[in-house]
């Protein structure tokens, strides 16, 4: 695949995970629309798919950069997601709440 | 001591960032624009906006250089290849007159003009690991300390964060000045620490030789020759004192491609040059892996044949490693981005632990007419926007300054750094006579320089931004000239907001 779209993959990728996993706390769920707690089966879904898009994030980038520029790169790239999701929660909160109605029904 | 572990970790916080806090930035600041110390060297000297043609000079071009540099009595010859971010041949060599450095063009081979500036990689770069202070290494042993700091902070930060997982996404904008602050030194520091930890540990890591000598002194038993030879593989031997001319420079750099499978050669060094017992020797480039290898071939300079190849051994290469991870010369542009932004989150995490304390003690010292208070807020404000204004400054008089510039027998290069260290100690100055109103005045400085900078380069070189963008040669330029109108723009809407923000009556006391 090309670099391009490889790297947007990857930023996506992380920051999903992230977004999923600030979802499932109590603050930003409740923020985005939920009720005051997050019901336990939706965090332990939102949870495992979190992690799981993380952990797919480091697959995607070694297959592609190999071991040592791909753990480099995913390992950088989750602080520059987590800061990117910080930022979407701190100025463009609505922007995630598609992504929390998804949830909101389960 | 303090009562518990957690408030005992909060003290050693405090105050490890309080009186190191200045030193940590400017290291920060530098090593961040370091990832870019190549794009600046362009820009600064604008005589090397060249590009590498796709066939390399033959070796062979080099030959009257290493002859000249014999004649002049130098016992060792240097040139570096030249690669995409360093589009020019570096030769060095030091000789009865002094140590002579030029760049040579990539297409001609012949020496470009003294570039007059010590630039990113000989001023900033140095700055970073050094603070170019040479003398008995006082400059390493300061930046070893902010670096093991650093580490202390790391893990300090962590065992006192209260909520580092409720809190983890959480930065209230809206919230008061004091809790904004803490919020976003939580968060960057949270978010970054992989990095942060990462960065000041490979760091100490590189310079293991200087901070733990015991590590190679033990086992080598004192001797740096024979340290040096078995970790680096420095080959050496006695001069033959018999003249003998060289071989074929171009069938050596083709062999050292055959034995690498096809990869470029690094740098080429001759020693002794001219010498019957001369050795040339030629390094492996790194630039397509993380590890900085150390692979080395020696021939017999006047048969030509492999005398010795060299390959570090298993812990050298972990060394190699980690030490790549912190210099990043490889070719990856995504990951140069990456370090640079995180570099800048490292400066924000640094800049906000300071105003945290400011803001948390303000109105205490204020009430007990204690001076504490003060004295930090001049140090803040000198290390963060102070290091900042000089830095541009540097760039500024960078194109300022008349190529045959001298003052008091300082030559322009010089001059350059004295703008830098001048202004940096006049912002200090600025921010203790003028607290109320420093941190304004001083992002005013900062968004006037920067666009200053960006003009200047305009005028003098003629490569604008309407010109930079477009062609590719001009790439570096272009791209460090619109950072520098981000940065202004930054500068200047932090300024506005200082100015128009609510008037505090705790501030206002303390300045009556």
């Amino acid at each position: 695949m090309p670099d391009y779209v490889f790297l947007m993959l990857l930023v996506t990728v992380t920051y999903l995970g992230f977004a999923l996993l600030a979802l499932s706390q109590d603050r930003h769920w409740h923020h985005l629309g939920g009720a005051y707690h997050c019901p336990k089966r939706v965090l332990v879904l939102l949870r495992s798919v979190g992690y799981a898009l993380l952990v797919a994030a480091l697959v995607l980038a070694v297959g592609h950069e190999g071991a040592g520029f791909g753990s480099l790169l995913w390992a950088t790239m989750l602080s520059i997601g987590a800061v990117a999701v910080v930022c979407t929660l701190t100025w463009r909160a609505r922007w995630l709440r598609p992504l929390a109605r998804l949830f909101h029904h389960i | 001591m303090e009562p518990t572990f957690r408030a005992s970790m909060n003290w050693l916080h405090t105050w490890t960032g309080v009186v190191l806090g200045g030193l940590l930035f400017a290291i920060f600041w530098m090593g961040t624009l370091s990832v870019f110390d190549r794009e600046i060297d362009r820009w600064m000297a604008p005589a090397t906006r060249l590009v590498v043609p796709d066939d390399s000079l033959p070796a062979e071009k080099f030959r009257p250089a290493i002859e000249a540099a014999a004649a002049a009595g130098a016992t060792m010859w240097t040139i570096v290849f030249p690669e995409e971010r360093q589009p020019v041949y570096r030769e060095n060599y030091r000789s009865k007159d002094g140590f002579v450095l030029r760049f040579l063009d990539p297409v001609t081979g012949a020496a470009l003009p003294d570039p007059g500036t010590l630039a990113g990689t000989r001023f900033i770069f140095p700055f970073h690991y050094s603070l170019n202070l040479r003398v008995w290494d006082i400059g390493y042993w300061l930046v070893g300390i902010a670096g093991m700091a650093m580490l202390v902070l790391c893990v300090s930060g962590v065992v006192i964060h209260r909520k580092i997982f409720t809190e983890f996404f959480t930065f209230r904008a809206e919230k008061k000045p004091r809790r904004l602050i803490l919020d976003l030194h939580n968060v960057t520091g949270v978010l970054g620490l992989p990095f942060h930890f990462m960065i000041s540990l490979s760091g100490l890591i590189i310079f293991f030789s200087i901070y733990f000598p015991s590590v190679w002194q033990l086992p080598f038993d004192g001797k740096r020759e024979l340290f040096n030879r078995e970790t680096w593989g420095n080959y050496s031997r006695p001069k033959a004192d018999q003249a003998a001319p060289l071989a074929s420079l171009d069938d050596m750099v083709a062999e050292a491609r055959r034995l690498w499978a096809g990869e470029e050669p690094f740098y080429m060094r001759v020693t002794n040059p001219g010498d019957a017992a001369a050795v040339v020797q030629i390094g492996r480039s790194y630039r397509d892996v993380v590890t900085m290898r150390v692979e080395t071939l020696f021939f017999d300079a006047p048969s030509g044949t492999l005398l010795s190849r060299f390959e570090t051994a298993p812990v050298v290469t972990a060394q190699r490693f980690i030490s790549g991870l912190h210099f990043i010369q490889f070719q990856h542009w995504t990951l140069r981005w990456i370090y640079f932004a995180l570099g800048l989150v490292g400066c924000v995490l640094i800049a906000t632990g300071y105003l945290f304390w400011l803001e948390s003690r303000r109105r205490k010292h204020t009430q007990l007419g204690l001076r504490g208070v003060s004295i930090v807020d001049g140090l803040t404000i000198g290390s963060v926007t102070g290091i900042i204004a000089a830095t541009l400054s540097f760039f500024v008089a960078n194109r300022l300054l008349p190529a045959d510039a001298t003052v008091l027998g300082a030559g322009r290069a010089s001059l350059e750094m004295w703008v830098f260290y001048l202004v940096w100690l006049a912002t200090f100055a600025h921010a203790w006579m003028r607290p109320h109103r420093a941190w304004i005045e001083q992002c005013w400085a900062i968004a006037a320089l920067a666009v200053a900078a960006v003009v200047l380069n305009g005028i003098t070189t003629g490569d604008h931004l309407g010109r930079s963008l477009l062609d590719s040669r001009l790439q570096a330029v272009g791209g460090m000239d619109l950072l520098l109108l981000i940065g202004a723009a930054v500068a200047a809407l932090t300024a506005l907001k200082l100015e128009y923000r609510k008037p505090d009556p705790v501030r206002a006391r303390q300045h009556a």
